[in-house]
């Protein structure tokens, strides 16, 4: 092959743009971003937190709500409460699900769930109890921006919220006193599930995103014996 | 007449009047019946509305009518309700009834119907009811919706004690409904088969989120829905307590009141109770902004009296409570200002403050209170704006606190706060003597007097007491006297004076002057009473003395104590008695217990000289000995031991050691005479001994047992007890023979020793006496004696004249070999081959002639002599001295000399044969050792062993004869030899 000055001034043109890009790439990157794997061990770690802090601030609440909510097989078919998002699936449904539907519909969900809870926070009568409301509901944020941190990190698009279906919370007797404290209630299960669900969404990806140099680590050690 | 004449007609136009009303009332009084009744629903207030008209009112007529109302539930039949409604209707007037239902409009249909009756003084016979309306039904169930279940009312609220009815109605009859009031079952009354209704009566608050209560729809176990109500129990408003107001500055009036409990609930459902300030006076109202104190503004047009209402409210209920005053009344003055001092001396001020002014010619009551020396005195003054006051009797250098209060004088409500400051009066001079007393210490020539003084109280010192005066006035030389000046706080001082008598005056001084002089006399010859010294007892409280009373006049006594043990200065304290007196309690909490106390009593003359009277010692309380004596165990014999703790204060202990206990301990189960049995305080069982004489410190213990270990622990006491526990110390009683022995062979050993050097100084004599030299024979007398007998020429032989020849060895054909030890090799091949002989060569020297040999027979070299283990005389390799112990055999005996031998020799072989010995030529001096290797052979004098002799072994083992010894010795001539 004939090269000729031009051609090696090219070429060296272009080694200088490789090794000028080379930092940007991931591969060669170590000192960056570590990738998903860390946030989604964080989310989970933050899940576990809130489940364990709703269970102190729901006993509290329903105590202030009063019997029958606070009896612990109290287990009222849900009439009303329609408007919050419901966490229970059906298994094949909830298998069937990708991780983008997954944590979408997990964002979408602690989303709603938190602008109850800032209603919920709104009605509380006592001093310490609006104290643990808003204390969780900071944990909650906290949450939901994790959510975002993962489903970015994996490049997943945030849900953008519908016009008109941004829930709000409305004072007064929208309905009966009694309906307002079985969303109440209702409100406080579906969070406890919805974390519960979300434990096992996260420990799942966490599960996914391990690399597997531990794998081939192993099989290395296994290979010197 | 004409009065007649009116009446008549005045009447029958009244009556004709009244009549044309009758008939046109009447011509329509028949239709009077409630029309157009229309019935509403609040659903809220559970309340049913009316309204209706009368028809066929006159027109511009008013009429009172009674409307009589039944209301009917759930069909027109069941009659819950019948009531009067009593009115002035007016023509073409709507009018409006309420009626609130117990039961939940919900719950079930009503129904309404009313009639009337004219009720009026216009129309005075009996009237009668219009015929009733047409039932009017009232129905809010259609409104509900498709649900299966529903509960009334909805969020009701109540106040705390009321009765509510709830109700439930449910859509399905084939649905099992049970209703629940915070958690618990109720049971209500079933109005149809749809609906049942629930009485409670006089509901508690639970909480401010509200009672809850729901009812839930199942079928069989399957739950169908629950619905239910929130409760909302209010407390009971209460009405405000302790409403008052009053004012500072005529402008403002500051209202509180008590509000008793917040009746807010949760939920928005009722807030906090609001206060309202009404005056009725002035008409005018205002809402109070918080919910315990309120302020009026005072214009100045207003009057001087007020009518307040406070009312409380909230959603159910509505409470007030009214004060009426006269503003001039409810003055509450603000607190004064200015106050200060002037004026002020050691004992006097003057107070001045001032007052807020309030309106011209007011007078304030003020009341002043002052603190001082823990004291608190409190004055009352009336005063105008201005106030003083002259406070009187203070005391001297002392800092007060003055405050002052003010109310209003001729109507009082209440005091102002207090306003105050602080001042202190001036120092005086201080009002007494200061308490002096000494310490006299005789030295040769002189007297150490210290003395000591304690300082003036705040009550007397009446300032900061700066310096004490000590003036030392010579009695017996007036002319001379000394001042001291000893700087504050200093309490002593010393003096050294001389063998006179002397007055010392002390005086304590302040910045303003000095106090009264405090004097005692010191006399030329102090304290030369010997005086006993006593004990006393103390107790906790202290120490009761009492002493004789000084003969002669006295001013007072004087007791001074310090610790016993301690510096005499640290600790020095005295009290003053009064002259009648001659006993007294020393009580003071620096008595500590275990600390012994002197106690020193001295009685003051006129002259003021002190003179010793008693001497008492003491504890407040004696404690137990700190620590145990150390003991030594002295006289240690086989039967006894003395213990001694010589050293041992019985002086500085924490009690009067009043003897000691010894203990003792040993195998034997019997304690020895004078002891007793003792359990120790770990329950082990000893023998005790009690020393009840402190100055006894020392103890034989007899009676005991050779070789016998004993164990022994002496511990003081006092009367709080013994001292310390401690570990016993330990003794073993010696063998009853060894002192017996040691007394023994002391003395042999002395003597031995003695005899030893005797022997040593007299050593000489011994060898003269004992092992003398062998004689010459040359000296001996037995010469002359052979001289004289036998031949007169026989001459005795020279020593140095004998010269050996030859030793004639009898070959013995079967020669065992000799195996030479040593480094030198084996001659026994080269020196077969010579004759059998040994030449005793003579040195060059000796060998100047040949003479006659005497020869002696050594008898110690033959076999027998050596199997006899005398070996004293065999000749001892001087260079294995170790070897002695090889030689006590026979052949031991042999190797050893051939082989020395063999060596010293050097040329001379011993050949095989059956010598036994070959030579033995004694060295001059027997043990020389440094003569033998050299020249072993060489016999210079020959002086002691001149025999040559071989015995052959078999020669030797025969008891020797004459013949024998002879035959087997050949003296061999000399002058073969030299061939």
């Amino acid at each position: 092959m004939d090269l000729r000055a031009g051609d090696s001034w090219g070429m060296l043109a272009c080694l200088c743009t490789v090794l000028w890009h080379l930092p940007a790439v991931p591969a060669l990157n170590r000192t960056g971003d570590p990738g998903p794997g860390l946030s989604i061990q964080k989310t989970y770690d933050l899940t576990r937190y809130l489940e364990h802090q709703l269970r102190s601030l729901a006993g509290t609440y329903l105590n202030y709500l009063g019997p029958p909510f606070n009896e612990p097989d109290f287990n009222p078919p849900r009439l009303g409460a329609e408007t919050l998002p419901r966490a229970t699936v059906d298994l094949e449904v909830w298998r069937s699900l990708n991780d983008k539907l997954r944590l979408t519909q997990n964002y979408e969900a602690y989303s709603h769930l938190l602008c109850y809870l800032r209603g919920l926070n709104r009605q509380a009568a006592t001093a310490e109890l609006r104290r643990s409301l808003a204390h969780f509901c900071t944990s909650l944020q906290g949450l939901l921006g994790s959510i975002a941190g993962v489903m970015a990190a994996l490049g997943y698009p945030l849900p953008q919220p519908l016009p008109g279906t941004e829930p709000t919370w409305t004072p007064g007797p929208a309905h009966s006193d009694f309906l307002q404290k079985m969303d109440d209630f209702w409100l406080l299960k579906e969070l406890q599930t919805w974390l519960w669900r979300s434990a096992k969404d996260f420990n799942r990806l966490k599960k996914k995103m391990q690399p597997p140099a531990a794998a081939v680590t192993l099989h290395l050690g296994a290979h010197g014996f | 007449m004409a009065l007649f004449a009116v009446f008549p007609t005045t009447f029958f136009l009244t009556l004709l009047s009244l009549r044309t009303y009758q008939s046109e009332v009447s011509a329509e009084r028949l239709p009077l019946t409630p029309v157009s009744l229309k019935v509403s629903t609040n659903s809220t207030h559970q309340s049913l509305h009316l309204q209706w008209t009368v028809h066929n009112l006159p027109y511009h007529q008013e009429l009172k009518m009674v409307f009589q109302i039944q209301i009917s539930r759930i069909e027109t039949s069941n009659v819950i309700w019948v009531g009067n409604y009593s009115t002035t209707v007016k023509w073409n007037q709507v009018l409006h009834w309420s009626w609130e239902s117990e039961l939940p409009l919900e719950c079930a249909t009503h129904f309404v119907r009313i009639k009337s009756v004219v009720d009026d003084a216009k129309f005075p016979e009996p009237n009668f009811w219009s015929n009733w309306s047409s039932w009017e039904e009232v129905s809010v169930q259609d409104s509900f919706g498709q649900d299966i279940l529903f509960v009334f009312p909805k969020d009701k609220l109540v106040e705390e004690g009321s009765n509510v009815t709830i109700c439930y109605v449910s859509r399905n009859i084939q649905n099992n409904v049970s209703c629940y009031l915070e958690g618990k079952q109720i049971h209500g009354e079933q109005l149809d088969p749809h609906v049942t209704s629930f009485n409670l009566s006089s509901v508690p608050f639970i909480r401010n989120k509200g009672t809850n209560i729901y009812c839930e729809a199942s079928q069989g176990n399957v739950s169908k829905g629950i619905k239910g109500i929130v409760l909302f129990v209010s407390k009971v408003l209460e009405e405000p307590k302790n409403f008052s107001c009053e004012t500072q500055d005529f402008k403002t009036l500051h209202c509180t009141w008590d509000p008793g409990t917040d009746t807010a609930l949760g939920w928005f459902k009722q807030p906090s109770q609001s206060y309202t300030l009404f005056e009725s006076f002035s008409g005018e109202k205002k809402l109070c902004t918080h919910k315990n104190w309120c302020n009026w503004q005072i214009t100045q047009d207003s009057e001087e009296t007020y009518n307040f209402t406070l009312i409380a409210e909230n959603y159910l209920r509505k409470r007030s409570v009214n004060i009426l005053f006269n503003l001039t009344h409810r003055v509450y003055l603000m607190n004064p200002f200015s106050v200060n001092f002037e004026n002020v001396n050691a004992t006097n001020a003057i107070m001045t403050w001032k007052v807020h002014s309030m309106r011209n010619n007011f007078t304030y009551l003020c009341q002043i209170e002052l603190h001082g020396e823990g004291k608190m005195m409190q004055y009352n003054v009336s005063i105008k704006v201005n106030g003083e006051y002259f406070l009187s009797e203070l005391e001297p250098a002392t800092e007060y606190m003055a405050r002052v209060r003010c109310a209003d004088a001729s109507h009082f409500w209440k005091w102002s706060e207090w306003s105050g400051q602080n001042f202190t009066t001036l120092e005086a001079a201080p009002s007494e003597a200061p308490d002096v007393w000494r310490i006299v210490n005789l030295e040769p020539g002189n007297h150490t007097v210290t003395l000591f003084w304690k300082p003036l109280s705040k009550l007397h010192a009446n300032g900061k007491i700066l310096f004490y005066n000590v003036v030392v006035e010579n009695l017996d030389k007036p002319s001379r006297s000394e001042l001291h000046s000893i700087p504050a706080p200093a309490n002593s001082t010393k003096l050294i004076l001389d063998r006179c008598s002397y007055q010392i005056c002390v005086t304590a001084n302040n910045s303003v002057g000095a106090s009264p002089a405090s004097v005692i006399v010191i006399s030329a010859d102090p304290e030369s009473k010997d005086v006993e010294e006593e004990r006393i007892a103390g107790t906790e409280g202290g120490f009761s003395l009492s002493w004789k009373p000084q003969p002669g006049d006295v001013i007072g006594y004087v007791v001074d104590w310090c610790d016993h043990t301690q510096d005499v200065l640290g600790d020095f304290q005295w009290k003053n008695v009064g002259p009648n007196t001659t006993s007294t309690v020393i009580s003071t909490d620096a008595f500590r217990p275990g600390v012994r106390y002197d106690f020193r009593i001295y009685g003051l003359s006129t002259k003021r000289i002190a003179c010793l009277l008693e001497k008492k010692t003491g504890y407040s309380q004696e404690l137990a000995p700190s620590d145990n004596p150390h003991v030594l165990v002295d006289t240690l014999t086989s039967h006894s031991f003395t213990l001694s703790w010589k050293d041992y204060s019985t002086e500085s202990q924490p009690g009067f050691i009043q003897g000691y206990h010894v203990y003792l301990k040993s195998k034997a189960r019997q304690c020895h005479p004078r002891f007793e049995k003792a359990v120790l305080s770990d329950g082990s069982e000893c023998c005790k001994y009690k020393i009840d004489n402190p100055e006894e410190k020392a103890l034989i213990v007899d009676n005991l047992k050779p070789e016998s270990f004993y164990e022994f622990f002496v511990t003081p006491f006092t009367s709080a007890g013994e001292g310390p526990n401690a570990t016993f110390t330990k003794v073993t009683t010696p063998d009853e023979h060894s002192a017996m022995l040691i007394h023994i062979l002391l003395p042999m050993v002395f003597c031995v020793l003695l005899i030893m050097v005797m022997c040593y100084l007299k050593s000489q004599w011994i060898k003269e006496t004992c092992y003398p030299d062998i004689p010459d024979p040359y000296k001996s007398s037995i010469l002359s004696l052979i001289k004289f007998k036998e031949n007169p020429h026989l001459t005795i032989m020279n020593v140095s004249d004998c010269i050996p020849d030859a030793i004639e060895v009898v070959s013995k054909p079967e020669g065992t070999k000799i195996q030479f030890l040593g480094t030198r090799k084996s001659l026994t091949e080269t020196e077969l081959t010579k004759p059998n002989y040994l030449y005793l060569l003579p040195t060059e020297k000796n060998h100047s002639g040949p003479g006659p040999c005497i020869c002696f027979e050594n008898l110690t070299y033959n076999q027998a002599a050596s199997d006899s283990g005398s070996c004293g005389h065999v000749p001892v390799p001087p260079k294995a001295p170790s070897m002695l112990g090889l030689m006590t055999s026979p052949e031991n005996v042999l190797k050893a000399l051939e082989k020395n031998y063999m060596n010293s020799l050097g040329e001379i072989p011993a050949g095989e044969t059956s010598l036994n010995y070959v030579s033995q030529l004694a060295s001059p001096m027997f043990g020389d050792k440094d003569s033998l290797p050299t020249n072993p052979v060489e016999p210079p004098h020959c002086s002691e062993y001149k025999m040559q002799m071989a015995v052959p072994l078999r020669l030797a083992l025969p008891p020797p004869t004459e013949n024998s010894s002879l035959s087997s010795i050949t003296l061999l001539d000399p002058g073969e030899h030299y061939r």
